[in-house]
């Protein structure tokens, strides 16, 4: 368990980790901590905070529970952002592998995919894709990660070239091993690290542009999203502050908690390889 | 010089195929989807019958096969002519013309000022890690990092345009007003202030971390332990050697940014009105406007292109490799 | 609420008119035109920009919103006049007794902005050559003209190949007759016209620019026909997308008025609290949305008459105006609103909120519920032109779980939905606002009505087939006698809330949000699509 150690061992990590593990916890036992169906409308319309035990943080202009639809949201912010990292991670991965692994024309190919896709305004392609596909969970993962995967591909080729000519690998090779085998048994353990320190920076992101995207009326209808209430919320921003400002809070909160976290580990990793020598060029 | 040149060559072969890719992407993207540019413009005007609907898709070009009309447009950008806009009733190069400037004017200024800020803030901050002023300035620079764009916007409008009303809440400038010259561009200042002010304090927050986090990278580097142990003052060392080399990272983000921003705009141009480059995307797509929407989208990738290959050039001169940082000391 | 709103409105206008009647009357002539000359600059919020601008082709709210300043109808919705119909370019309007020709007598001395006289033969050109081909709604009440008749310049006799109701014409009037010059259009692409944009009318007020993204610019045409009118020197249509810009923009006096409810329901009462800020609810009488459950009757489950009762009986539609509409909506009872009194009929079966009634209804059907609780699961799609739209699907996929029925939402933006539903027919239910255009002939028998093509958005996509409706809707279109005419459409309101082919839940008008500077809001039912000649600023 060095990691975890590591990660405590750095303030921000140490947060980070104490307010990521409430926020999953939050997410599981939803359904135990406000049991239902968080769209239920419960009570009457615009109940401000406090004013109905029942109802501790006030209802929106429909009567939703207030207090529900936050914590449901988190399932879905924390889903929405570790799925849509998760797929650009594991997309960027097998095409950086693939490039990097292959060199010559496949990479040349590869290589220019990836540059399109990081010229693509991730955000506009994210709002086109959920706009012509129609606003559903899954549509919406799939629009962040096609904008987010060409970092961690790139990323990742780069690793792959430059461990593909160590001496493990030559050594690997000599021995007749297949080259599929090589990349997935040696290159990949080794390249994996760096590009998964991207991945607290997606996830942000990803919620971030899922709030983004619900604010602009393309969220999945069915499920309790915070940037659809932010939506929402704003028709009566002026009368009924808390119904934008709660799930706002409650979206920083989780942004700041996933960039804490991935600080922590960015650290973590830096001291655990100041230990080992540098391989690598300074300013590399 | 020479080195440029090739660098510049290279990046231009590189680009067409990459181009190519971006142009069949955003085509598959909405020519396959649900609805084309006849339904949304029926419903749009409250409903139509099936022989208008025929009609207007034979107008609009839209009867022919997905690949015909690929090579249509393709055939007619070789020819530099980007096409007409259905859902405006006039060329996509028009369109383009009167919408680009206003983007780059709010992002350019928006980048602008994120990076003079952010920069500045971060070397403040990476100047003594861990200091009180780093811890403050790194926190308040997380919270503005995390809070979402849109939101920002709507209540810094009702702050300063509706309840104090110190500016003004839409538009790019005031309508019809006859202003000229410095008027003029008073004028707009005060209309841009709010968007501007927006979208840059969420990209500084970006910038000021990576510059903090890339000080604090080269102040373990030797020449910096070396340029102490020379005796030289310490605001030198940070400005001189510390700021200067951790300044690279930050030229390859704004490249990276670049492409990122033209998304970022598309909210905050819708909150503000202000009639540029996202918000004319977003209609492209609502209206299926497939041109339009080609057009945007090459611009903008040309853009990147650009500035990415400018960025480059501005790199290689920075670059202490290239020409050591310590050459004035 | 509403109501007291509406009172004390009409009793300031009653004030106001009565002393515009003082200043046209008794005072010296040079006063009334100073009284003429007040002026101004009216700056409005606009959410939309048509591409084409011109009425007399695309007959829509919010074309008609920018257009009507600009470009006349024959006839516009009144709250006073004879019939409910105020002359524009018509002063008289006559139908022969066999239905197959109208007669309509043109106003006298009315120029085009352009200089050029308006005659006979602008409207001749207008009806023959553009509504009835082009005109998304003239294709249908114009669908059996054969010919306009010029004798003389102020003179167009309509023909019809089959007999035709003057009422159906009467009501269609403000909507589908606005007429454009034919000097500019004829022997050109009408369609791609440069008039389109930069149009050329006979109304108060000219076209002066558009910029876009921005605004557009009307002017005071100072040749107005209109006696002292227009009052306003200006209209600015100010462009702002976002929902929520219009309300901060007028309080923040950068706009003096917002139409078509761009200022949020939720947030009016609210602002009708800020002071120099009124809130107008009439005007919008002859432009009523209804809000209706479409249905799809290839569904099995649904093609059941007590599924339908039982979905109709399951919607709480005093929820739905209280709090999805905050009170400015009022129940549906069919498919005629009750602002529609001409043809309104409230004795048909209706459908009070009973939940238990709902589930033994579903019970009877034989779809009884599973050990989780469900009967079956259907897809909803509302509409997304509108938040009340929008939140109306949420709101009745709680109350179809309330019975039984798990219904999964789904969220496409406007092409996406005009094909699932009117296309593609990948729907169980739908939520959609049709519009009440003055006559059932118009945009609403098209709604029930069998045998249309698939494609056609705003109609009967259902698959829902009655043969009997049907022959009603057929001898209504032909009827020429008022009277008889109207009781087949008490008919079919009959017919429709019996056998429930869609369900009308609720009905509104939509809300005007101004600064109380601006003066004669809601003098007529049209009032956001008619010409604001008399619209003033007080200075």
């Amino acid at each position: 368990m060095r990691p975890v150690r590591l990660i405590f061992g750095t303030t921000e990590g140490a947060i980070g980790a104490v307010l990521l593990s409430l926020l999953v916890l939050i997410a599981l036992f939803a359904p135990v901590l406000s049991p239902g169906d968080p769209l239920d409308i419960a009570g009457p319309p615009l109940l401000h905070p406090f004013s109905m035990a029942r109802l501790p943080l006030g209802t929106d202009s429909l009567g939703r529970d207030v207090l529900a639809g936050i914590i449901h949201g988190t399932r879905t912010s924390l889903t929405v952002g570790l799925a849509a990292a998760f797929a650009a991670i594991a997309l960027g991965v097998c095409i950086g592998l693939a490039a990097g692994f292959s060199g010559g024309l496949v990479d040349e190919a590869l290589m220019r995919v990836v540059d399109a896709f990081q010229i693509l305004p991730g955000f506009l392609l994210a709002l086109a894709l959920v706009s012509v596909a129609g606003a559903s969970l899954p549509v919406v993962v799939l629009a962040i990660a096609l904008g987010a995967w060409a970092a961690p591909a790139r990323l990742m080729r780069a690793q792959v070239l430059s461990i593909r000519e160590r001496d493990y690998v030559a050594a690997a090779r000599v021995t007749g091993m297949h080259p599929l085998e090589i990349a997935v048994k040696e290159i990949l353990p080794n390249a994996l690290p760096p590009v998964l320190t991207l991945a607290a920076v997606i996830v942000a992101a990803a919620i971030l542009t899922e709030s983004a995207l619900s604010f602009l009326g393309l969220g999945d209808p069915n499920i309790v999203t915070w940037g659809t209430m932010i939506a929402e919320g704003r028709n009566v921003l002026r009368s009924a502050p808390f119904l934008s400002v709660l799930p706002g809070l409650a979206l920083v909160v989780t942004v700041i908690t996933v960039y804490l976290v991935g600080e922590g580990v960015t650290q973590a990793l830096a001291e655990g390889k100041a230990g080992q020598v540098d391989r690598q060029g300074p300013t590399a | 010089m020479t080195a440029a040149l090739r660098l510049i060559r290279r990046r231009l072969a590189t680009s067409i195929p990459v181009l190519l890719i971006v142009i069949v992407l955003t085509f598959v993207l909405l020519e396959f989807s649900s609805g084309d540019a006849v339904d949304a413009y029926l419903i749009s005007i409250g409903g139509g019958d099936p022989a208008v609907a025929a009609n207007l898709r034979h107008a609009y070009g839209l009867d022919q096969s997905h690949l015909a009309r690929l090579w249509l447009y393709l055939s007619s950008l070789a020819r530099l002519d980007f096409g007409w806009s259905v859902a405006f009733e006039r060329p996509v190069a028009d369109l383009i013309v009167e919408r680009l400037p206003n983007t780059l004017l709010l992002m350019g200024s928006a980048t602008a000022l994120a990076f003079g800020l952010g920069t500045s803030l971060g070397i403040v901050a990476g100047a003594r890690p861990e200091s009180a002023t780093d811890r403050v300035i790194s926190t308040v620079s997380l919270i503005l990092y995390a809070i979402p764009g849109f939101w920002l916007g709507l209540v810094l409008s009702i702050v300063f345009a509706v309840k104090l009303r110190w500016l003004p809440s839409a538009g790019l400038e005031t309508i019809a007003s006859g202003r000229t010259g410095s008027a003029r561009m008073l004028d707009i200042a005060m209309h841009l202030a709010l968007p501007v002010g927006t979208l840059a304090v969420i990209y500084m927050a970006l910038f000021m971390r990576v510059m903090r986090a890339s000080m604090a990278e080269v102040w373990r580097l030797d020449f910096v332990t070396f340029a102490r142990a020379k005796g030289l003052s310490r605001r030198r060392i940070v400005l001189r050697h510390v700021a200067r080399n951790a300044l690279l990272p930050l030229v390859t983000m704004l490249g990276l940014q670049s492409a990122a921003m033209l998304g970022g705009s598309v909210v905050i141009e819708s909150i503000f009105a202000i009639p540029g480059f996202g918000r004319l995307a977003q209609e492209a797509v609502t209206q299926r406007d497939t041109p339009l929407l080609l057009g945007i989208i090459l611009t903008s990738a040309v853009l990147v292109i650009v500035v990415n290959l400018l960025l480059d050039l501005v790199y290689a001169l920075l670059d202490p490799r290239l020409q050591p940082s310590d050459r004035s000391a | 609420m509403g109501l007291m709103r509406i009172d004390l409105l009409s009793r300031r206008r009653l004030l106001q008119s009565a002393s515009a009647l003082v200043a046209s009357t008794a005072l010296p002539a040079w006063s009334r035109a100073q009284e003429a000359k007040g002026g101004g600059r009216l700056v409005v919020a606009a959410d939309s920009e048509p591409k084409n601008l011109n009425p007399a082709i695309v007959a829509s709210n919010g074309v008609f919103f920018i257009a009507s300043k600009v470009v006349e109808p024959l006839a516009e919705a009144s709250y006073t006049a004879p019939g409910g119909l105020a002359p524009r370019l018509a002063t008289a309007w006559d139908g022969s007794v066999d239905g197959l020709s109208v007669t309509f007598r043109l106003r006298d001395g009315v120029k085009w902005h352009d200089g050029k006289d308006f005659t006979s033969a602008d409207v001749a050109y207008s009806a023959m050559n553009v509504w009835k081909p082009l005109q998304n709604l003239g294709r249908v009440v114009f669908a059996n003209l054969l010919a306009v008749d010029t004798p003389d310049p102020l003179t167009a006799v309509f023909r019809f190949s089959k007999p035709t109701p003057l009422q159906l014409i009467r009501n269609a009037l403000p909507a589908v007759s606005s007429v454009i010059p034919k000097h500019v259009f004829e022997g050109t692409d009408i369609a791609k016209n440069p008039a389109n944009l930069n149009l050329v009318g006979t109304g108060p007020f000219r076209f002066a620019e558009y910029r876009p993204g921005e605004y557009y610019r009307l002017t005071r045409n100072a040749d107005y026909w209109g006696k002292d009118e227009p009052k306003l020197d200006e209209i600015i249509y100010r462009i702002l997308p976002d929902r929520a810009g219009a309300a901060a923009a007028l309080e923040a006096e950068e706009i003096h008025l917002a139409a078509f409810s761009a200022v949020p329901l939720s947030d009016l009462d609210r602002i009708s609290k800020v002071p120099g800020i009124q809130v107008v609810t009439k005007g919008y009488e002859a432009l009523t949305y209804q809000l209706v459950v479409e249905i799809n009757h290839r569904r099995k489950e649904l093609s059941d008459l007590k599924v339908r009762q039982a979905i109709a009986h399951a919607i709480n539609r005093k929820f739905v105006i209280d709090t999805i509409f905050v009170g400015y909506a009022t129940a549906s009872t069919g498919p005629v609103p009750k602002n529609a009194p001409e043809f309104y009929d409230p004795e048909v079966a209706s459908y009070p909120f009973d939940t238990r009634k709902a589930n033994a209804l579903l019970d009877e059907a034989g779809y009884p519920k599973g050990t989780d609780g469900v009967r079956f699961s259907l897809k909803l799609r509302p509409a997304p032109y509108f938040n009340e739209t929008k939140q109306f699907g949420y709101y009745l996929r709680q109350a179809l779980a309330a019975i039984g029925i798990e219904a999964t939402l789904g969220n496409a933006d406007a092409a996406a939905h005009q094909v699932a539903v009117y296309t593609d027919h990948d729907f169980d239910l739908a939520v959609g606002p049709p519009v009440f255009r003055g006559d059932p002939a118009i945009s609403t028998t098209i709604l029930v009505q069998s045998g249309l093509p698939s494609g056609v958005p705003f109609s009967n996509q259902g698959g829902y087939e009655n043969k009997a409706l049907d022959s009603v809707i057929a001898k209504a279109a032909e009827t020429i006698d008022a009277e008889a005419r109207t009781e087949f459409y008490r008919q079919f309101q009959k017919i429709v809330a019996a056998d429930l082919p869609l369900i009308n839940v609720a009905e509104w008008g939509f809300i005007t949000v101004a600064r109380d500077t601006v003066l004669n809001v809601p003098d007529n039912p049209r009032w956001a699509v008619s010409n604001w000649a008399d619209t003033a600023l007080r200075s």
